[in-house]
C-alpha cells in the first residue's frame, strides 16, 4: 500500500492512496449514497464516515457502528454550516481525506431559486472547505445531462465532447455544469485531486435518475419513431466505481457507464415493460398528464432530447485509470463481484 | 422498434445472397446491435430490398472489386447524383454482393436525416450514423468501410447540364483517411444521373423546407411523388486502384490540395471509364 510517484512527484493515477480513508459524504440521503455507505463500512480500510444530507438519516443507515459512522444534518449551502462540519471535534485531529459531494437538487419538481442557490453555493463552499482543510481527494458527482444532444451526435460522447451551453436549457442543466466548472477551476491545485464523475443514467430500486423514473413509469411514453442508444450503469456499478475513485489517485473528469450498449427499446423489452407511444410534439403534453395522474415521475420537459437522440458514453478513460486497477482495492477484490473485467 | 418479418425477407432474397446476410457479424455490444446501432435483422431488409434494386431496376454492372480490401479500414469515395440517394444504396449493395466475406459500406450521413422518425432509427440500424469526426474515427478503428460523397448532398441536385461534371471536393476525407492511414478507394458510378432529368433548383423553395435543393425535373412535382421514382437506367461501377494518402496533408494545406485534387481526378478517371463500359455495353461490343 504505497503511492506510487511519477517524474512530477504526483502520484501515478490508478495507484492505490495510502493509508486508511476518512470519508466525508454529502447527499447521503440519496439512494446511491446509502449504497455506497454500506459498502464503505463493510471496509475495514475505511476508518470513519461523515454522512451529511438535509433532514433526518435514511433508516437504512440508522444500525452502523457510531464509532465508524457519523450523520449529520446541515444546510451545505451555508458557509459556516460547512465550515462547522469540517471542525468537529471527531474529525478535528483526524481529518478527512475524501469528500464525497452528491448533494444536488437535480429534481425539476418544485425547482426554483433556492435550488439554484443550494447548488451552486454547495458546491463552491464545499470544494473551498475541502481545500482549506487539506482533503487529499474530491470527487463531484454530475450527470450525463451536460452533454450537448442532437442528430449531430457521436456513437460514443467523450469527456471532451461538446457540452450543452444552450441557455434555454433546463436551470438545473446549468446548474449541474456551474458546480463542474467550479471544480474544474481547481483542478490543478497541487495537493488535492479533484474529480468529476459524469454517470450514465442509472437504474436501481427508488434511484432518482431520469432513466429509472421512466423504467419505473406506468407505461413509459417515448416519442414515435425514436430509439435511442444508451448504456445505463446500476446503482451497484456506479458505487463500485464510486469506491474505485476513493481509494484509487486519479483527477480530472471520467465518465463512467454500463457495459451493455443498446437502443432504449431493448432495454425496456428485456426488463418485460411495454412503453406507449406517442406523436413527439404531443409527448410533453402527455408526460404532464402522466404526472398529474401519478402515473410517473419522469419529467420529459428536463431533458427533451433524451428521448430521441443517443447518448453513449464512452468511460474507457475511467477503465484504463480506475477499473484496470480494482485489484488494487481490498474492498473490491473481496466482494463476490470481484475486481471488474 | 423495428421488428422484421424475418420469414418475409428470407423468402425476398435468393439462398446464396442469404448465406450472405447470414455470414455478416457485427460486433454485439449487449443487445443484439453493435456499438454504432447496426441490427442484423434490419440489414437483412434492406439488403433484401437493394439487392431487388442492384439486380432487377438497375441492372448494376460492376467492375474492380479486387480494389476493395478484403478487411481492415478503407474510405471508399466517389460521385453523387440523380435527385434521390439511390447511387448510395446501389453501390452498397454492390460491396455486400461482390465481397467476400461480405462488406458493408457505411456512409457519413447528413444531419437532418436523425431528425426524421424512423428515418434516423432505419439509418442506425443499417450501420449507416451521421457524419461527425468521432464516428468516422470509431468506424476506421473498428476497421469498416466508410463510404464519402465529396461533393456533399448538393450534388444530387445538380442540373441536367451539368450532368457528370464533378462538383468541387470536400477536404475532409483526405485529412481523416492520412490520420489514420486509411487507402481511399475512387469510384465511378455513371447511369445515376439519367434516373431523372433535373431542370431546375428552385432556392427559396429550398430554403424554406431546409433542404439542400428543391428540385424541379421532367416528372416531379407534376406526377407528385410518384416523379420522383427514378427511370430504371442500368448503373455502371467501377473502382479504382486504392489511393495511399500523403500524411503531410495533415502539415501542409498545398498537400492536402494537392491530394483532394488527386482523389478527385481518380474518381474522373473511373467515370470516365464507366462511360467507355457502357458504351461498348451498349454497342455490343462487350
Amino acid at each position: 500500500m504505497s503511492d506510487a510517484a511519477n517524474g512530477m512527484g504526483e502520484p501515478v493515477p490508478g495507484s492505490l492512496r495510502a493509508g486508511k480513508r476518512r470519508v466525508f459524504i454529502a447527499g447521503a440521503r440519496r439512494r446511491v449514497a446509502v449504497h455506497i455507505i454500506e459498502r464503505l463500512l463493510a471496509e475495514p480500510d475505511v476508518e470513519a464516515i461523515l454522512a451529511v444530507d438535509r433532514g433526518a438519516c435514511p433508516p437504512a443507515l440508522l444500525g452502523c457502528d457510531p464509532e465508524r459512522f457519523v450523520f449529520a444534518s446541515a444546510d451545505l449551502s451555508r458557509r459556516r454550516q460547512v465550515d462547522n462540519l469540517f471542525l468537529l471535534d471527531r474529525f478535528r485531529s483526524t481529518p478527512f481525506d475524501t469528500v464525497l459531494h452528491m448533494a444536488f437538487a437535480g429534481s425539476p419538481h418544485g425547482y426554483n431559486f433556492k435550488s439554484h442557490e443550494f447548488n451552486v453555493n454547495t458546491a463552491q463552499h464545499l470544494l473551498q472547505a475541502a481545500l482549506r482543510h487539506g482533503v487529499g481527494k474530491y470527487i463531484f458527482l454530475s450527470s450525463d445531462a451536460v452533454y450537448r444532444l442532437g442528430p449531430r451526435g457521436d456513437y460514443k460522447v467523450r469527456e471532451d465532447s461538446e457540452l450543452n451551453l444552450d441557455p434555454t436549457g433546463h436551470p438545473i442543466l446549468r446548474d449541474t455544469l456551474d458546480a463542474e466548472f467550479i471544480c474544474r477551476a481547481k483542478m490543478d491545485e497541487p495537493g488535492s485531486e479533484i474529480m468529476v464523475l459524469r454517470p450514465s443514467g442509472v437504474f436501481g430500486g427508488g434511484v432518482i435518475s431520469g432513466i429509472n423514473l421512466l423504467f419505473e413509469s406506468n407505461p413509459p411514453m417515448l416519442p414515435v419513431g425514436f430509439d435511442p442508444m444508451v448504456n445505463p450503469t446500476t446503482k451497484e456499478r456506479l458505487a463500485r466505481d464510486l469506491i474505485l475513485a476513493i481509494f484509487l489517485h486519479g483527477k480530472g473528469v471520467y465518465n463512467v457507464a454500463g457495459q451493455t450498449v443498446g437502443p432504449l427499446s431493448k432495454f425496456l423489452e428485456e426488463r418485460g415493460i411495454k412503453p406507449m407511444r406517442v406523436p413527439g410534439p404531443a409527448l410533453k403534453l402527455f408526460n404532464r398528464a402522466q404526472r398529474a395522474l401519478g402515473m410517473t415521475r419522469y419529467h420529459a420537459g428536463f431533458h427533451p432530447s433524451r428521448l430521441y437522440y443517443s447518448l453513449v458514453l464512452d468511460d474507457d478513460k475511467f477503465e484504463r485509470v480506475f477499473r484496470s486497477s480494482a485489484h488494487k482495492v481490498r474492498a473490491l477484490a473481496r466482494t463476490s463481484d470481484g475486481p471488474m473485467p | 422498434m423495428l421488428r422484421p418479418n424475418m420469414k418475409f425477407v428470407r423468402a425476398l432474397l435468393p439462398d446464396r445472397e442469404w448465406d450472405r446476410v447470414e455470414a455478416y457479424s457485427i460486433r454485439d455490444v449487449g443487445m443484439g446491435t453493435d456499438a454504432f446501432g447496426t441490427r442484423p435483422q434490419v440489414l437483412g431488409v434492406a439488403y433484401a430490398l437493394g439487392y431487388w434494386l442492384h439486380r432487377y431496376y438497375f441492372r448494376v454492372v460492376s467492375q474492380g472489386h479486387e480494389n476493395l480490401p478484403a478487411s481492415g479500414p478503407g474510405v471508399v469515395v466517389g460521385n453523387h447524383s440523380g435527385v434521390l440517394p439511390f447511387d448510395a444504396i446501389l453501390m452498397s449493395a454492390d460491396v455486400f454482393r461482390n465481397t467476400e466475406p461480405p462488406r458493408l459500406v457505411r456512409y457519413m450521413v447528413d444531419y437532418f436525416v436523425y431528425k426524421v422518425p424512423f428515418l434516423g432509427t432505419f439509418f442506425r440500424s443499417v450501420g449507416q450514423i451521421s457524419g461527425t469526426r468521432a464516428n468516422f474515427d470509431g468506424l476506421i478503428r473498428e476497421g469498416h468501410l466508410v463510404g464519402i460523397f465529396p461533393e456533399g448532398a448538393a450534388a444530387l441536385g445538380k442540373l441536367a447540364v451539368d450532368k457528370y461534371d464533378l462538383l468541387p471536393f470536400s477536404h475532409g476525407h483526405v485529412e481523416l483517411a492520412a490520420r489514420h492511414g486509411a487507402p481511399v478507394i475512387p469510384f465511378g458510378l455513371v447511369g445515376a444521373e439519367e434516373q431523372q432529368t433535373m431542370v431546375a433548383d428552385i432556392k427559396p423553395l429550398a430554403r424554406a423546407f431546409r433542404m439542400p435543393y428543391f428540385p424541379v425535373t421532367t416528372t416531379f412535382p407534376w406526377l407528385g411523388p410518384l416523379g420522383l421514382l427514378p427511370r430504371p437506367v442500368r448503373y455502371y461501377i467501377r473502382y479504382g486502384e486504392p489511393l495511399t494518402i500523403d500524411p503531410d496533408v495533415l502539415k501542409s494545406i498545398e498537400v492536402r490540395e494537392r491530394e483532394v485534387a488527386r482523389v478527385r481526378e481518380a474518381v474522373a478517371e473511373q467515370i470516365r471509364l464507366g462511360h467507355q463500359h457502357r458504351k461498348d455495353s451498349e454497342e455490343g461490343r462487350v
